[in-house]
């Protein structure tokens, strides 16, 4: 099964995928907010909260923040799209990571303090989790017949999670980095406890921001329709696995403490990069 | 086939009389012209050889008389080496020279009641492609060296060698890149690959200071090594094959299994592989024509073209997977490396030999796929990285610093120049340039090997870290009205502007090319019918190389676009200083520390102790070394 590249579909991603991952962010407020004793906002407060963004006066410290925001978002829709329609994994990831380097070189390319370490700190993570991005279209690449294309796990007939146990748990890790979820939010944190207020993008305000937030729902989109394909069929059973992923994202997020870039750094290079590469050793050694 | 010869004529022995015009000691403005017109001529000479050269017959026959004054050139060149040794006092080149004589002298003894082979040269698309490589890169750099050598020439330090003889070495060594790629005799091929080394040496110690004699002497063993290694297997492949003809020998398989290992020791050295490594970087004392040309983008593809050269052969014997291991561990390493250093040129030399190690490594694999990967990463890392030594030559003679963190605000600075290394830089690693699909390429490669594989992932990694850092850096700036373009030679600015040019348009043209050149290398070199699996692969690439390529160049210039259509002036402000901001400068970044006193925010990049160079080199050499000893080891298991 493959979902076909006709002008609907493709239209329908483009517009579906921003909502969702509203979405799947309001629900995230909602449930923080629970657990903290608070009511919460509505769970279309994102949407609310955006469209705002967007009515307000844009201000910036030079203009290549709005080139470097506009890449951040057309790249991230293409890496969504890439994934939707089943492209070459390995690109898709490339696509991604291109998505995230152009928001360092956004945060990078103004003289603030905070952007900047918020910025380096970015690429500290992106070297974290790279690696076990790569592994995972590794493991991919094993389970589906030696198909590096992304549509391949929605026709496998085993689900990929009994295949990959060990790559999931790895990429438990990196969503929770991904979603700037502690104990991993040194670079940017929806909470105030940050020594770096905003970090990233704290120069980016107004329709600019709005750019990033919207950037930052497709990634939400994309991040959960990567789970799916772990339990690809029947599908339900995927949705399941991604909803309970961004639930536990949620109570990590309210459990820790924030770490050290080093300590992610050495963390993910040892720890989570030895689950990995484990799985893929014994894949490795099964097709033997 | 008449123009062809003459076109080969022109760019192996063009570039030597251009050279020696230079030795006549004529200054100024002449100067400037000779050296424009060996450009000139070998460019064109360059580009027009693919258009009168025959893909079915790529071979071209050379007089007899060319084999015998072989045996007389070789032993002059090694006698010029050990000559060397003997003025800079070293030993171990002296040593090295008086071996390489005798295995000459043994190799002329033995041959000498054999009919006198005929020699030939091997003109097919992977020799066009270095050849193009040489003779277009190599003489924009030469160009580029007429403004930079002018300014060179007067704050160079009192010890330094003249201008002319520096011309001269530069412009000569484009003709023995294009005959080393271009000869089949091996005989020829270990002199030009001595007189590369020697080229190397001299233009290493132009400046004359400490450091660069130093710099020099290590060069010289370092390479002088290689040398010898080189002479070996060509004594012992041509005794074993009975002929001195590089294409007959590849063909004799298991028989020439040492000769092989000690080739790729010689490939080693010449691109700087771990533990190599070390004359590469004291090599970029030299004035930035010379690091530019025979660092970056030439010099050192001597060894990943030969290395390309062997792969066919290599396939199957226990060679392969170690060298695929030693450079994709060259490849890790050396990336590890770049992410501790803050001086620009060590950056890009570290990347360097990373992107080398990455083709020795595709060499290694030996499928297809590698193959084209290699190949892929051979022309576009050519190219980009020539490009980026330039413009920190550049920056360093206008800035007087190479050191990364000095950097900043360089887009006000000098706009030209660091627009066209941030084209550069996101050429090294960003979509949809030739460097990434390269990469890509290789790690699809490499999938059937985990230990391969997983160096090159973590390698890729550290690839962007200080990618990013770098870009980061020169792109950072304040907001200024207008922009005023540097005053730089014109030589430096045109040729910087070219390149920058060339690397965007040869991505742009990535589909043609890789369609018409690198899939076409890729099977002629394997054969059409031998892995089925690995050409529908070589497909999938080309079927990304298409619309999708063009989206991406697509999205990146509606960004641009973006950028200038909604930008107004008027929406500027300073940035958040907690409220402190003191505006002394125009939207600076001075703030009120403590007792009111102007504080200026401090602004660095990471450059994690986790990867300083004494501590990853301490580990990092003797782990080459031993797989490099394994290379060896496994011809006895």
């Amino acid at each position: 099964m493959t979902i076909p590249t006709t002008p609907l579909t493709l239209v329908l991603a483009i517009l579906v995928a921003p909502f969702f991952g509203a979405l799947l962010s309001g629900i995230d407020r909602r449930i923080t907010a629970r657990a903290q004793g608070r009511m919460g906002p509505p769970i279309l407060q994102p949407v609310y909260d955006t469209i705002k963004l967007f009515r307000k006066e844009p201000i910036l410290l030079n203009w290549m923040q709005i080139v470097y925001a506009y890449l951040h978002l057309l790249f991230m829709v293409m890496a969504f799209l890439m994934l939707v329609f089943g492209k070459d994994s390995l690109m898709f990831l490339f696509v991604f990571a291109f998505s995230t380097l152009a928001l360092v070189l956004g945060g990078m390319c103004v003289r603030s303090p905070y952007s900047r370490i918020g910025s380096q700190r970015e690429i500290m993570l992106m070297v974290a989790y790279e690696p076990i991005l790569i592994l995972i279209m590794i493991g991919f690449y094993m389970v589906n017949n030696h198909s590096f294309l992304l549509s391949a796990p929605l026709s496998a007939a085993r689900p990929m999670l009994l295949s990959l146990p060990l790559l999931f748990v790895a990429f438990l890790v990196v969503l929770a980095i991904k979603l700037h979820k502690s104990p991993f939010d040194i670079a940017t944190s929806h909470h105030a406890h940050q020594e770096i207020v905003k970090g990233i993008t704290i120069e980016y305000s107004g329709p600019h921001l709005a750019i990033l937030e919207v950037a930052h729902f497709y990634e939400m989109a994309l991040l959960f329709c990567f789970i799916v394909l772990f339990w690809a069929s029947p599908i339900w059973i995927g949705i399941l696995l991604a909803s309970a992923s961004f639930f536990l994202m949620t109570v990590v997020d309210n459990a820790f403490a924030r770490l050290t870039k080093m300590w992610i750094f050495k963390f993910m290079w040892t720890s989570v990069l030895l689950l990995a590469m484990t799985n893929v050793i014994l894949l490795y050694w099964a097709s033997k | 086939m008449q123009i062809q010869e003459a076109l080969i004529a022109l760019l192996v022995l063009g570039p030597l009389v251009f050279g020696l015009l230079m030795l006549t000691g004529i200054k100024g403005i002449l100067r400037n012209a000779v050296v424009a017109m060996a450009g000139v001529v070998t460019i064109g000479a360059g580009v027009a050889l693919p258009f009168y050269s025959g893909a079915t017959a790529p071979d071209v026959g050379l007089p007899a008389l060319i084999t015998t004054a072989g045996n007389w050139i070789e032993p002059l060149i090694i006698l010029t080496v050990l000559a060397i040794g003997f003025s800079i006092r070293s030993w171990p080149v002296r040593i090295m020279a008086l071996i390489q004589l005798g295995l000459c002298g043994a190799g002329l003894i033995m041959a000498r009641h054999e009919a006198v082979e005929e020699t030939k040269l091997v003109v097919d698309s992977l020799a066009l492609i270095m050849v193009l490589i040489v003779s277009v890169i190599g003489s924009l750099i030469a160009l580029y060296g007429i403004g930079y050598m002018n300014v060179h020439e007067h704050h160079a330090p009192a010890t330094a060698t003249s201008t002319n003889r520096f011309f001269f070495v530069l412009i000569s060594f484009l003709g023995l890149m294009n005959g080393l790629v271009l000869v089949d005799n091996m005989k020829w091929l270990s002199i030009f690959w001595e007189g590369t080394t020697l080229c190397s040496f001299f233009l290493i110690g132009h400046d004359g200071t400490t450091e660069a004699k130093a710099s020099a002497r290590r060069a010289i063993t370092i390479n002088v090594f290689g040398g010898l290694a080189m002479s070996l297997g060509v004594f012992l492949a041509a005794h074993t094959a009975g002929s001195e003809s590089l294409s007959v020998v590849l063909t004799k398989g298991p028989l020439i299994l040492l000769p092989l290992g000690l080739f790729a020791l010689a490939t080693m050295t010449k691109s700087a592989q771990l533990p190599f490594q070390s004359w590469l970087l004291g090599a970029m004392v030299a004035p930035t024509p010379v690091s530019a040309l025979l660092h970056s983008s030439t010099m050192v593809k001597a060894g990943s073209y030969l290395i390309l050269r062997l792969a066919p052969s290599l396939q199957g014997t226990p060679l392969a997977p170690v060298i695929a291991i030693a450079g994709a561990f060259t490849f890790v390493v050396t990336s590890a490396l770049a992410v501790g250093q803050s001086n620009g040129k060590k950056v890009l030399a570290y990347s360097t030999i990373a992107n080398l190690g990455l083709i020795a490594c595709c060499a290694g694999i030996g499928t297809p796929l590698a193959y084209a990967a290699g190949v892929t990463i051979l022309i576009y890392h050519a190219v980009s990285k020539a490009l980026l030594f330039l413009c920190v030559g550049t920056i360093e003679q206008t800035i007087g610093s190479r050191d990364i963190e000095d950097m900043g605000g360089l887009l006000f600075k000098m706009p030209l120049t660091t627009n066209v290394a941030m084209i550069g830089m996101a050429s090294m690693m960003m979509p949809p340039f030739g460097m990434l699909v390269g990469k890509w390429m290789a790690i699809e490669a490499a999938v059937r090997n985990p230990v391969v594989l997983i160096l090159l992932v973590l390698g890729s990694a550290l690839t962007i870290f200080f990618w990013a850092k770098w870009l980061g850096r020169i792109t950072t700036t304040s907001y200024h009205e207008t922009y005023k373009i540097e005053t730089v030679s014109p030589w430096m600015l045109s040729v910087l502007t070219l390149i920058g040019t060339g690397v965007i348009a040869i991505s742009v043209c990535a589909t043609l090319i890789y369609a018409k050149v690198i899939k076409p290398i890729s099977l002629a070199t394997f054969g059409m019918d031998t892995c089925p699996g690995n050409i529908s692969i070589l497909d999938s690439v080309h079927s990304f190389l298409g619309w999708p390529m063009y989206v991406v160049f697509g999205t990146i210039v509606l960004a641009l676009l973006a950028g200038v259509l909604l930008f107004k002036p008027s929406q500027i402000r300073l940035p958040f200083l907690c409220g402190e901001n003191l505006d002394l400068d125009d939207h600076s970044f001075t703030f009120r520390g403590i007792a009111d006193a102007p504080t200026s925010a401090a602004l660095t990049s990471y450059y994690l102790p986790l990867f300083e160079e004494s501590k990853i080199t301490s580990w990092g050499n003797p782990l080459a070394a031993l797989i490099i000893l394994s290379l060896f080891g496994v011809l006895f298991i």
